[in-house]
C-alpha cells in the first residue's frame, strides 16, 4: 500500500505564530501530535494540497526542488514571519503533471525563484515535518476544480506515488467553517464564529471519526453552504481520493477557533 | 490649516501580462510584445499623471484580500521581488517603492472614526501583492512618488456586494477626509479589470494576440455599455447598474477598488477618458481617467501657484 498516513490539518497561521495563546496553542498541541505520528509512520514523501494554493488556470505543482525564505501572512503579519524550508520530490511531482492527463487535467510544473508560497503549505510542513526530513509534493487548488475533480487529483497522485514504489503521507491543508469573527476581539477568548458553524464542524468530525464516507460524501456539500466551510472541503476530497475512497476510522488531536473559523488536526486510521 | 487635493482618478487594471509586454529591465521573463492597445493606454494615462504632478499616488488592489478589516501599507520602504502565483511565467519583477506613512495612517484612523475595522501593516518583510505593484509600474514606472497601498477587504463576498461595497464607499469618504487634512495632491488608482471571465487555458505564446479576444460576448456588451456611460459622466447610472454588472460579467470592480475611488471623489458627473481597452486572456480591461482639475471641480493649487 502506497499510503501509509493521512490528516487533515488547519491552515491558519496563527497556532504556529502564537501558540502562547490558550485556543490557538491547543491546536498547536495537537499539530505536534500528528507530526510525531507522521514520523511514526516514515513516509517516503508527503503529498499536500493546500487550500491556499490558488490555481485558476491549469493545475499546479511545485516542481522546484529546494524551497526557502521567509515568508509574512498577508492577514495576519503582526504575529510574525513564517521562514519556511521545503523539498521537492521531483521526480514525483513531473510524475503527477505528465500523469493528470489520464483525467482530462491539464497540469503545469512550477519551478521559479521567490515563487510566493502559500501560508497553509509552510503551517503544515513546519509542523508535521519540523525536522525536514521528508520531501513533499505539492498541488494547488484550482478555483473550478469541484470536489469529485479533487478527489480524481488526490487518487491519481497516490496511484502515481504507488507506480514509483513510494510510501506516502497525505495531507490536506485547510479549515473546517470558515466564518471568521469581522471585529476586534480579546484572542483568549476566540470562539468558533456561530452556534450552527460548531455544529457543523461537530457533526463533519463525528462523520470522519466514525468514517462514514457515503455520509461525508452527502453531507459535504451542504457543510460548504451552511458553515462556508474552507473552499468546499476540498482539502477532505484530496485525502479520500488519495486513500481511494476508504478509511477506517480518526482521531482528532486538536478542534477549536481561529479567529472564529473552524480548525481541526485529524489523523485518518488507515 | 492644510486643504488637501484628490486631483484624479484612473481605473488602472493590474493584468500583469501588461509589464511582460513592455519588457522593463526590473521583469525577468522577456516578451515579444502584446495587448498593445492597453499598454499604449497606459503610455497617455502616464503623460496626463506627470502634468498633474501629484504627492502621492493611493492604489486599492483585490490581491491584497483582507479577512479582519481594511489594511493600510504602513512601512516606509518596502523592497523584493514579486512572483505572480498564477503568472509565474510572465511576471518575476523587482520592486522598491516608498510609501506615504502619514497618509496611510490617516486614512486607517479616518476610516476607523467612521466605524470600519482597520490595520496598519507594519511587518517590514511583508511581500506586497503584484496588483498594487503592476497597478503602480503602469502609471508610473520610474517609481519616483510615494504610495499608499491599500487592501481589498472580502465584505462584497464574504457579506453581500451591497454591504461590501457600502464599506468601500465610507472608505473612500474617509481616504478623502484624510488627504484634505494632509495637505497631499493625490491620484486614486483603482486596480480593476471590468468583464473577468477569463480562458483556462493559457495560449503557448502568452503574447500571441490572434489567441486573444473576450472570453464571453455578453461580458463584452457589458463592458461597453459600462464604459459609454461612464464617458458620458453619467455616474450616478453607473453605480445604479453597477451590482448587475457585477452578477452578469463577474466584474472585478466587486472587490471594491472602483467604488473606494469614486466614493472618494464625492461621484463626480463628469466625463471619463477613456485611453484604452483590451482583453486580456479574455477578461475586459479599460484604463480611464476621471480629471477633477481639468472638469474645474478642484482648483489646482500647485499649477496657479506657478502661473
Amino acid at each position: 500500500m502506497a499510503v501509509v498516513a493521512a490528516f487533515l490539518v488547519p491552515g491558519s497561521p496563527l497556532p504556529l505564530l502564537k501558540p502562547d495563546n490558550i485556543p490557538w496553542g491547543r491546536i498547536a498541541a495537537g499539530y505536534q501530535r500528528a507530526g510525531r505520528a507522521m514520523a511514526a509512520a516514515r513516509p517516503d514523501v508527503i503529498l499536500l494540497y493546500s487550500t491556499q494554493w490558488i490555481a485558476v488556470l491549469d493545475e499546479l505543482w511545485q516542481t522546484r526542488a529546494h524551497l526557502s525564505g521567509v515568508h509574512v501572512d498577508e492577514n495576519w503579519y503582526e504575529y510574525g514571519d513564517l521562514p519556511f524550508d521545503i523539498h521537492i520530490d521531483t521526480e514525483l511531482a513531473h510524475a503527477c503533471v505528465a500523469a493528470t492527463r489520464r483525467i482530462g487535467v491539464h497540469s503545469k510544473g512550477v519551478n521559479f525563484d521567490h515563487f510566493p508560497i502559500d501560508t497553509g503549505t509552510i503551517v503544515a510542513a513546519r509542523f508535521l515535518n519540523p525536522d525536514n526530513s521528508i520531501p513533499f509534493v505539492l498541488a494547488a487548488n484550482n478555483l473550478y476544480h469541484d470536489a469529485d475533480a479533487t478527489e480524481k487529483l488526490g487518487r491519481l497522485a497516490a496511484q502515481v506515488a504507488e507506480e514509483q514504489g513510494r510510501r506516502v503521507a497525505v495531507v490536506g491543508v485547510g479549515g473546517l467553517s470558515g466564518s471568521i469573527i469581522r471585529e476586534e476581539i480579546d484572542i483568549r477568548s476566540d470562539r468558533i464564529a456561530s452556534h450552527e458553524d460548531e455544529r457543523w464542524n461537530r457533526r463533519m468530525l463525528d462523520l470522519i471519526e466514525r468514517a462514514d464516507v457515503a455520509g461525508l460524501r452527502k453531507e459535504a456539500p451542504e457543510f460548504a453552504r451552511g458553515a462556508r466551510a474552507d473552499m468546499g472541503f476540498k482539502h477532505f476530497s484530496w485525502i479520500l481520493g488519495a486513500l481511494n475512497g476508504k478509511f477506517y476510522g480518526a482521531r482528532t488531536h486538536a478542534y477549536g477557533p481561529v479567529y472564529g473559523s473552524g480548525a481541526a488536526v485529524v489523523e485518518f486510521t488507515i | 490649516m492644510p486643504n488637501g487635493q484628490i486631483l484624479a482618478g484612473y481605473l488602472a487594471p493590474h493584468p500583469p501580462h501588461l509589464v511582460y509586454g513592455e519588457n522593463p529591465a526590473q521583469n525577468e521573463p522577456k516578451s515579444e510584445g502584446g495587448w498593445e492597445q492597453l499598454r499604449w493606454a497606459y503610455e497617455r494615462a502616464r503623460k496626463s499623471l506627470d502634468e498633474l504632478k501629484p504627492d502621492v499616488l493611493l492604489v486599492h488592489s483585490p490581491h491584497w484580500m483582507t479577512q479582519l478589516g481594511h489594511h493600510f501599507l504602513g512601512v516606509r520602504n518596502l523592497r523584493g521581488k514579486s512572483v505572480d502565483p498564477i503568472f509565474p511565467n510572465l511576471f518575476r519583477y523587482s520592486f522598491e517603492l516608498t510609501v506615504d506613512v502619514e497618509l496611510a495612517e490617516a486614512c486607517c484612523e479616518e476610516a476607523r472614526s467612521g466605524g470600519l475595522v482597520t490595520k496598519m501593516m507594519r511587518n517590514p518583510n511583508f511581500r506586497v501583492d503584484y496588483g498594487t505593484i503592476t497597478t503602480l509600474h503602469m502609471i508610473r514606472p520610474q517609481w519616483d512618488i510615494p504610495v499608499v497601498g491599500i487592501s481589498a477587504n472580502n465584505s462584497p463576498y464574504y457579506l453581500n456586494t451591497k454591504e461590501g461595497l457600502h464599506e468601500m464607499d465610507v472608505l473612500g469618504k474617509a481616504t478623502r477626509r484624510a488627504i484634505e487634512k494632509t495637505g497631499r495632491r493625490a491620484v486614486l488608482l483603482a486596480s480593476n479589470t471590468l468583464s473577468h471571465w477569463h480562458f483556462h487555458e493559457e495560449p503557448a505564446i502568452p503574447e500571441d494576440m490572434s489567441k486573444e479576444h473576450p472570453q464571453t460576448y455578453e461580458g463584452y456588451k457589458w463592458d461597453m455599455r459600462m464604459i459609454d456611460l461612464m464617458r458620458k459622466g453619467q455616474t450616478k447610472e453607473v453605480f445604479r447598474l453597477l451590482p448587475q454588472f457585477i452578477e452578469e460579467a463577474f466584474a472585478e470592480v466587486k472587490s471594491g477598488a472602483f467604488t473606494w475611488m469614486h466614493a472618494a471623489m464625492n461621484y463626480p458627473e463628469i466625463e471619463a477618458e477613456l485611453h484604452g481597452y483590451g482583453t486580456v486572456i479574455g477578461t475586459g480591461n479599460a484604463v480611464m481617467e476621471w480629471n477633477l482639475v481639468k472638469a474645474g471641480i478642484v482648483a489646482d493649487r500647485k499649477s496657479a501657484a506657478h502661473a
